[in-house]
């Protein structure tokens, strides 16, 4: 199945003014970003700045307090079910059904994303071949290495062909080689027209994939901008001085 | 359709479980020990029932307590069977992949109350075909059998209901069971002191469970004692709902 997404001028992904309360204190305040087709957004910030918390939101897994989330120009939080097809998501750490096969997972998250009896076979079949999954297939996801896991959670986030992918760490438990691959996999991802964003702790992650960086701290967004490829340096000075320092900076 | 493929995933999860087989399997084996134990005694006393023009048969002898006994089972094979339903997903972290697929609460609840109900009835269709493989046999009381079975029906949609219930509101599929197993015994017995005083009527009757299940497993379908059982669900369905809900929107 590909992802019917109507012909619009609108970016893919709009937040507006997003607030989200957790534990008693404030996770995400006033929150507003827009993401075109085909970019790849690095999301950053220490534990505990609200990225989760913003990727969860935009995922439809939980509600924001207040604020608006728009895909394609469609209210999201009046229409929810749109998260069904038009949104693939990875949480941290990948939470998989123990006692189900590979195979059975990926029909599984199929079926949940609306695929249907031959799509589904095909797009199944399609991930496997296109993740490397063949020799897991019939493998209980409770018996999976971390780095198996989070592949297999890479899968099930990519089968319905989504028009906004939200990763939240994907690169967790990864090996180097596997590591490569998944760069791969985003980059193409995103010249195939797919949005993507991608929380991370490794900074040189987000100067290796991604175009565009936002820095979030203390649940505020704290800077948004253009990733230079490969100034890792430059990144890492304007991470520092926002997470070292505790007063809100204007956003760039 | 998502109701189904929630159902549908539920009801894989169960059957890959060894508990619902290792159930299904000490159950089964149990009521088929005491369905031959029954039947020997009926066997046994047919010679002085002969005497009795109005004696009770093979449907209140054997047929009628095997039904009785699958629903002192019911107390501990349920909250163990939907312990796992939400509590599990809970403590699994997989309730957010529903929620992010646009799952509505309700259809969540639901699905996984329609899986488990599945199992249970096909547990309780395997049990009754023990005097029912023996109907060409002897004279079975279609009527009273069918009011049983009814009776039965609705008492584990009701159990499978409030296990559902404390599953939704438990952050442990253990709590979960115990929370079952303490709601639904209180439920039944709540009139007990109520009857060893002498009182046989009144709100609290009402309110027991085995008040309306032990008219229907002797043969008397009323349709206020189906009414109770329909509420419980309702209510157990929509509390396992609203909790959902707020786990959502509040995370």
């Amino acid at each position: 199945m590909t992802t019917i997404i109507p012909a619009t001028s609108a970016p893919v992904l709009e937040l507006e003014h997003l607030d989200r309360r957790r534990a008693g204190r404030p996770a995400v305040q006033d929150l507003s970003l827009t993401l075109p087709r085909g970019q790849v957004l690095g999301l950053l910030g220490v534990n505990g700045a609200g990225k989760s918390t913003t990727l969860s939101m935009i995922a439809g897994a939980l509600r924001p307090d207040r604020g608006s989330i728009k895909l394609n120009g469609v209210d999201f939080l009046e229409q929810p079910e749109l998260a069904r097809t038009w949104i693939g998501w990875l949480p941290e750490r990948a939470p998989l059904w123990p006692e189900l096969t590979v195979a059975e997972h990926l029909a599984a998250h199929g079926r949940l994303r609306g695929l249907r009896a031959t799509a589904l076979r095909a797009a199944c079949t399609s991930i496997i071949e296109r993740l490397e999954l063949q020799p897991l297939a019939r493998r209980l996801a409770g018996v999976l290495s971390q780095g198996q896991r989070q592949r297999l959670g890479l899968a099930c986030a990519l089968l319905h062909k989504p028009a906004l992918l939200v990763l939240d760490e994907p690169a967790n438990a990864l090996d180097p080689v596997q590591v490569a691959a998944l760069r791969t996999l985003i980059r193409g991802q995103a010249a195939a027209g797919t949005a993507v964003i991608l929380s991370t702790h490794l900074l040189a992650e987000v100067t290796a994939i991604c175009d565009r960086v936002v820095i979030l701290h203390e649940g505020k967004l704290r800077h948004d901008g253009a990733v230079r490829a490969n100034d890792h340096a430059a990144l890492e000075k304007t991470f520092f001085e926002i997470a070292m320092n505790p007063r809100p900076a204007r956003a760039a | 359709m998502s109701t189904l493929v929630v159902a549908r995933l539920e009801w894989r999860r169960l059957l890959v479980r060894p508990l619902a087989w290792v159930l299904a399997a000490m159950t089964l084996a149990w009521l088929g020990w005491n369905f031959t134990l029954l039947l020997g005694s009926f066997l046994a006393g047919q010679i002085q029932r002969a005497a009795l023009p109005d004696g009770p048969g093979f449907t209140d002898l054997v047929a009628v307590p095997l039904l009785g006994q699958l629903a002192q089972m019911a107390f501990l094979v349920v909250p163990l069977l939907t312990m796992s339903v939400l509590a599990g997903e809970r403590r699994n972290g997989t309730l957010p992949l529903l929620f992010a697929a646009g799952v509505p609460a309700s259809r969540i609840v639901l699905g996984k109350y329609l899986a488990i109900l599945a199992w249970l009835l096909l547990w309780l269709l395997l049990t009754l075909s023990m005097p029912l493989a023996l109907a060409h046999a002897t004279h079975l009381d279609w009527g009273k059998l069918a009011a049983a079975t009814l009776g039965l029906v609705l008492m584990l949609a009701a159990l499978a209901a409030l296990g559902v219930a404390c599953s939704g509101f438990a952050s442990h599929p253990a709590i979960a069971a115990a929370a079952a197993l303490i709601v639904a015994l209180a439920l039944w017995s709540v009139n007990l002191g109520a009857q060893m005083a002498g009182v046989n009527g009144g709100a609290i009757n009402w309110l027991a469970m085995s008040t309306h299940v032990q008219p229907l497993l002797r043969g008397l379908v009323s349709s206020a004692d189906v009414l109770w059982f329909v509420l419980l669900i309702a209510l157990s369905l929509a509390l396992a709902t609203r909790r959902l809900a707020t786990e959502m929107e509040h995370g």
